[in-house]
């Protein structure tokens, strides 16, 4: 057994420095434990109150609760409708990544593969609408979508969401292109296939790595957008769950913790499935592109 | 490029329709949600409007308002705040977790890094939700379990009520929420430096200390200024989490210029006034890119 132990030590060539600080490794291991314990801890706390009724959490807060009691969610549900506000953000993700990805595929391959004077000034012109703050453009947006009446609709949410993300996508999915080989590409050529034929056929599946990403990250952002839903949805009905949560907050206050705690828990729970599954590739992605010259 | 050379040979009739084809679906998001209300925004802001009745023209007079406006003054006050405390306190902060974190490769590390970007990846109104959670006076976590130890006083705090605290239980919450980027992103560049460098160091009998101080923090001068600049821009941008926790209250303890766009233009609809904000809102972090750029060409184009 200790012989199996020190080849793998041998094999880790690093081992005989790391020795070297072994205690302070230990020390600071524990700190950074304990720091990401203070960032997991605010989100496991809303279980320890969540199957609680008020009178159990007014008078042992921290106790563990006596009994699983689902009332509380079943009465954040009925009051927020949390049903409605799962379907239309539901409906507001998955529209906005339908109406990103695409026009950035195509533009970010355009811009990549078929390089020209026009192709080099139109990735300019759409960058130009990456510097620009969505708060920039509320008032004439919102005014503009009262004329055509827009406003107040799901589909008048996520087509401006999916303006503001085409141009970082299209700048994605162009870096990602460039990097693919010319080889592929020549030989569909070569063999008699059209334009659209070598994208679609050969060229975008090779790209399905940022299509991964896209599809995570706009739909994570699609579901946590808050500004946008908050200026173009007025009717209750048609509010996403973002700005139910945050009515709930005037609808019961923080006193009702039980119950708060409960919508908190439901609403959270899609963005933080998806990033267990998909942290490696948000954080990747997310790296790569916050520092794209 | 050679590959565009290469493709001039194989010229064909299809290429021009194809490719204006397949720029056409962003062209025309972009135009129509973005180009156009840039363009409006900057008429808007220039009309007395109220989004019923005629606009009528009054040149720079709503620019000229803001500056004499307390709330809009309070809120770039605190973007100014904000950002600099942000440099001067998670910038360090997500360094020495980097550090730390790359130095020491061992089973925990690894897994910890996911878990420190964690809270980034929750909707703002979730975080917000959280932060009421924490703070609320009696029933709020720092309250309870303050009141269970016996320690009335710190119970009785109201962290986000009392206009001296508000500003900063937000920060701190944002601190919470949002150190997470730039811990992977330092780390992604430390990461970068060869493992030759710290082996040669270490034979040198570098402390670890000695090697941050040193080797590390000198290499990451470019990526400290682009989270600098990435830091003052989202400070500009900032509105959710200060909105839904104290909707920029108690008076103007938390405003940011975000939330003072929106009271004018969509609780006092003066969409003249909002759009006014809106412009110096973009100039500034027009501003803060450029000077991002121009810092990064100082080094040879370096990027990521």
């Amino acid at each position: 057994m200790s012989q199996t132990e020190n080849k793998a030590a041998v094999k880790r060539g690093r081992t005989a420095i790391r020795v070297r600080h072994g205690t302070s490794e230990i020390v600071t291991t524990c700190l950074l434990v304990l720091l990401a314990a203070v960032v997991i801890v605010p989100l496991v706390l809303p279980f320890l109150f969540v199957f609680k009724t008020q009178l159990e959490f007014s008078y042992h807060p921290w106790a563990l609760p006596k009994q699983v009691n689902w009332n509380n969610f079943i009465e954040a549900w009925k009051a927020v409708r949390i049903d409605q506000g799962l379907f239309n953000t539901l409906i507001v993700s998955v529209g906005a990544i339908v109406a990103t990805i695409p026009p950035s595929a195509l533009a970010g391959y355009i811009t990549a593969r078929y390089r020209s004077k026009f192709t080099e000034l139109a990735f300019y012109v759409i960058m130009v609408g990456y510097f620009v703050p969505a708060q920039m453009v509320l008032i004439p947006l919102y005014k503009m979508e009262v004329a055509i009446k827009f406003n107040d609709t799901l589909y008048g949410l996520f087509l401006p969401m999916a303006a503001f993300g085409i141009p970082f996508w299209t700048l994605i999915y162009r870096s990602f292109f460039k990097g693919l080989p010319n080889e592929l590409a020549e030989a569909a050529r070569i063999d008699g296939a059209g334009h659209s034929m070598t994208f679609f056929r050969i060229m975008l599946p090779l790209a399905n790595p940022a299509t991964v990403l896209a599809l995570l990250l706009v739909f994570i952002g699609a579901w946590s957008d808050y500004l946008l839903s908050l200026v173009l949805l007025s009717s209750q009905e048609k509010f996403t769950m973002q700005l139910r949560v945050a009515s709930f907050l005037s609808a019961y206050g923080a006193e009702r913790m039980p119950k708060y705690a409960s919508a908190a828990i439901i609403s959270a729970a899609p963005t933080v499935i998806l990033y267990i599954i998909g942290h490696r590739w948000i954080i990747k992605g997310t790296i790569a592109g916050a520092v794209k010259e | 490029m050679s590959d565009s050379k290469g493709r001039k040979r194989i010229r064909d009739r299809r290429r021009g329709p194809f490719v204006f084809l397949c720029l056409l679906p962003a062209f025309l998001f972009l135009a129509i949600f973005l180009y156009y209300p840039i363009e409006e925004t900057f008429r808007i802001a220039m009309t007395k409007s109220t989004g019923m009745g005629p606009e009528t023209y009054v040149g720079f007079d709503n620019y000229i308002k803001l500056f004499n406006n307390e709330e809009f003054l309070a809120g770039l006050l605190h973007v100014f705040q904000w950002a600099f405390f942000s440099v001067i306190i998670q910038l360090p902060l997500a360094f020495l977790i980097a550090f730390a974190l790359t130095y020491y490769r061992n089973k925990l590390t690894g897994p910890l890094r996911s878990i420190y970007y964690l809270s980034n990846v929750l909707p703002s109104a979730i975080t917000a939700m959280i932060g009421r959670f924490i703070y609320a006076p009696k029933s709020g976590v720092i309250s309870s379990l303050a009141n269970t130890l016996g320690w009335k006083w710190l119970g009785a705090i109201d962290w986000l009520g009392d206009p001296n605290l508000a500003f900063w239980s937000v920060f701190a919450l944002a601190t919470w929420a949002y150190t997470g980027f730039p811990i992977i992103y330092l780390m992604a560049r430390i990461e970068q430096i060869p493992n030759e460098i710290r082996e040669a160091a270490e034979l040198d009998g570098a402390t670890g200390w000695h090697y941050a101080s040193r080797i590390v923090i000198p290499d990451l001068k470019y990526p400290f200024q682009i989270l600098a600049v990435l830091c003052t821009v989202g400070s500009l941008k900032l509105f959710d989490l200060p909105y839904i926790l104290t909707t920029g209250g108690p008076g103007n303890a938390t405003v940011t210029l975000g939330i003072t766009l929106y009271r004018h233009g969509f609780i006092n609809w003066n969409y003249g006034l909002a759009a006014a904000i809106g412009v110096v809102i973009s100039l500034l972090s027009l501003g803060f890119t450029i000077a991002q750029f121009s810092l990064g060409r100082e080094k040879g184009g370096e990027s990521l």
